[in-house]
């Protein structure tokens, strides 16, 4: 009696190849197949920002120290073209379109998260939901920036870095010896020597042109200024 | 036209129109990145190139009169569809960034379109890659005689000595691939292989959320493996198509055949082993193919 295992049959290293070729094909043609056939009932929604910036362009004088001081907290480096808050100067606007202050505004709809295909940018729920770039995720395709629905982007392209980066309430600022982030300190509300910026917890009424804001209080009084 | 020849036409027209497509798919308004909406073809590339594999039947090395059958089809597809690949990933990607060179590309358009062309390129490239890998699997003697011996430090050191005129010296009969070839070969295989690991993990990146320290040191690898690659393909570009004398060889590419005056000269313990038939058997490493027929 011959033993079991001559009769057995073997697969022969060519039909294992084949097999394991056309097999996995076949799977993902089927996966293909399946997922065109699959309503996707998906909804992106996300919780709202706990906390944003408020810029009066009405006070900001142009000075730019808010923007220095911007980089300066998160990166080390005070080069303006690092801030993730932008001061725009337009030398032939008159008061108040002279200069515009750009600010993340922390979006109900982060178009910037969604469009993100490797979730660097995201909605972090241990800092009070603000959108926030994970740099080291960053795969530099840069859609987070052509995502952001305001001009100039609020999503900057950090150049030296070669990252996205965008405005974090200064949640992750290593060279400041201060507590930032949402329940903390922002470098641009400190440092602005005009008080033309500040941080509020609740959700600002804003329109296409930006937030309706009046920080002219009586600070800016005191400069014999008009408050409203 | 052979049905070699033809194959080839249609190849390099598809993968010319692959990359015509993926550059116009950027400049045409589309935000999306292949590498977002066509992943699965990275996945399917390499089981395409596999299943050929398995369905391919190669023919051995043959003396044929006054020439020598060096690469069959199957070698010639091969060699080309990683070629090509390697080539074009290599310009895409040094142009994208590369480890501290910061991107050449101007706009952002700019740069999704040569993301663009790098994805066409590596579906060309993991398929020939794979394909390989299959008939590699299929024929081990294929590999082994890739494989560097102990002579190759002295033979490698003797024959760039040769070619760059500082040493003087009649070589030893070379197999069918030089030691310096089977060197370089060890190279590019553990490149490749990084290249590889490293760039499913890039890719898997756009469809899943995976660990920044991994694609930290992916990124890097990958960058350091490239770096590499680029040293080879100059060096592979430079010896065997531009160097004097290596005209048989970058036409045998082409062909499959070499002059049997070139296998003499250049690769006579090949050639023996061609020629000496059942006495040298027990010596050369034997072919599955060739011991079935």
């Amino acid at each position: 009696m011959r033993p079991m295992a001559d009769e057995a049959k073997t697969v022969s290293r060519r039909e294992f190849l084949t097999g394991i070729g056309g097999a996995g094909m076949g799977a993902v043609i089927g996966g293909l197949a399946v997922n065109a056939l699959w309503v996707d009932d998906r909804v992106f929604a996300v919780e709202a920002s706990g906390g944003y910036l408020l810029v009066d362009t009405m006070k900001c004088a142009g000075c730019e120290t808010c923007m220095l001081a911007c980089s300066l907290v998160h990166l080390g480096r005070s080069n303006p073209s690092l801030s993730r808050i932008q001061m725009v100067k337009n030398p032939f606007g008159q008061f108040p379109s002279d200069t515009d202050q750009v600010q993340c505004r922390q979006c109900p709809y982060p178009s910037c998260v969604d469009a993100c295909p490797v979730g660097a940018m995201h909605v972090d729920p241990a800092n009070a939901f603000v959108r926030r770039v994970d740099a080291a995720k960053c795969i530099g395709c840069e859609r987070c920036v052509n995502a952001c629905p305001f001009t100039p982007s609020r999503v900057q392209w950090n150049f030296e870095d070669r990252t996205a980066q965008k405005c974090d309430l200064c949640a992750d600022a290593p060279y400041w010896n201060e507590d930032g982030g949402p329940a903390g300190k922002q470098a641009c509300v400190e440092s602005c020597p005009m008080k033309a910026i500040t941080f509020t917890t609740a959700i600002p009424m804003q329109n296409d042109a930006g937030y309706d804001v009046n920080l002219r209080n009586a600070h800016w009084a005191t400069l014999a200024l008009p408050t409203d | 036209m052979s049905a070699r020849q033809l194959t080839g036409v249609i190849l390099t027209l598809a993968f010319a129109a692959g990359v015509i497509f993926a550059w116009r798919h950027a400049y045409a308004g589309g935000t999306e990145l292949l590498f977002d909406t066509l992943w699965w073809l990275v996945v399917f590339a390499p089981l395409a190139g596999i299943t050929l594999a398995g369905a391919t039947y190669r023919k051995d090395p043959v003396i044929e009169g006054d020439r020598v059958l060096r690469h069959d089809s199957a070698a010639m597809l091969e060699h080309w569809t990683h070629g090509i690949g390697t080539a074009v990933l290599l310009i895409s990607g040094i142009s994208l960034g590369l480890l501290f060179v910061p991107s050449l590309l101007a706009s952002d358009t700019a740069a999704n379109a040569m993301m663009n062309v790098h994805f066409v390129a590596v579906i060309l490239f993991l398929f020939g890659t794979f394909y390989y890998l299959g008939n590699t699997a299929l024929s081990g003697y294929r590999f082994k005689e890739h494989l560097p011996t102990k002579n190759a430090i002295p033979y490698t050191v003797r024959h760039y000595g040769l070619l760059l005129g500082s040493k003087k010296h009649t070589m030893p009969p070379e197999a069918k691939y030089f030691e310096s070839e089977k060197m370089a070969y060890i190279m590019a295989l553990v490149a490749t292989g990084l290249v590889i690991i490293t760039g499913f993990l890039k890719a898997a990146a756009h469809v899943v959320d995976l660990p920044e320290g991994l694609m930290g040191a992916a990124t890097l690898t990958h960058d350091i493996a490239t770096v590499v690659m680029l040293l080879f393909f100059l060096a592979h570009v430079f010896f065997a198509a531009i160097a004097p004398g290596s005209a048989p060889m970058l036409k045998s590419m082409l062909t499959g055949y070499v002059p049997l005056e070139h296998a003499k000269k250049e690769h006579a313990g090949w050639l023996e082993q061609l020629t000496c038939g059942q006495e040298c058997e027990a010596d050369a490493p034997a072919s599955p193919e060739t011991l079935k027929g």
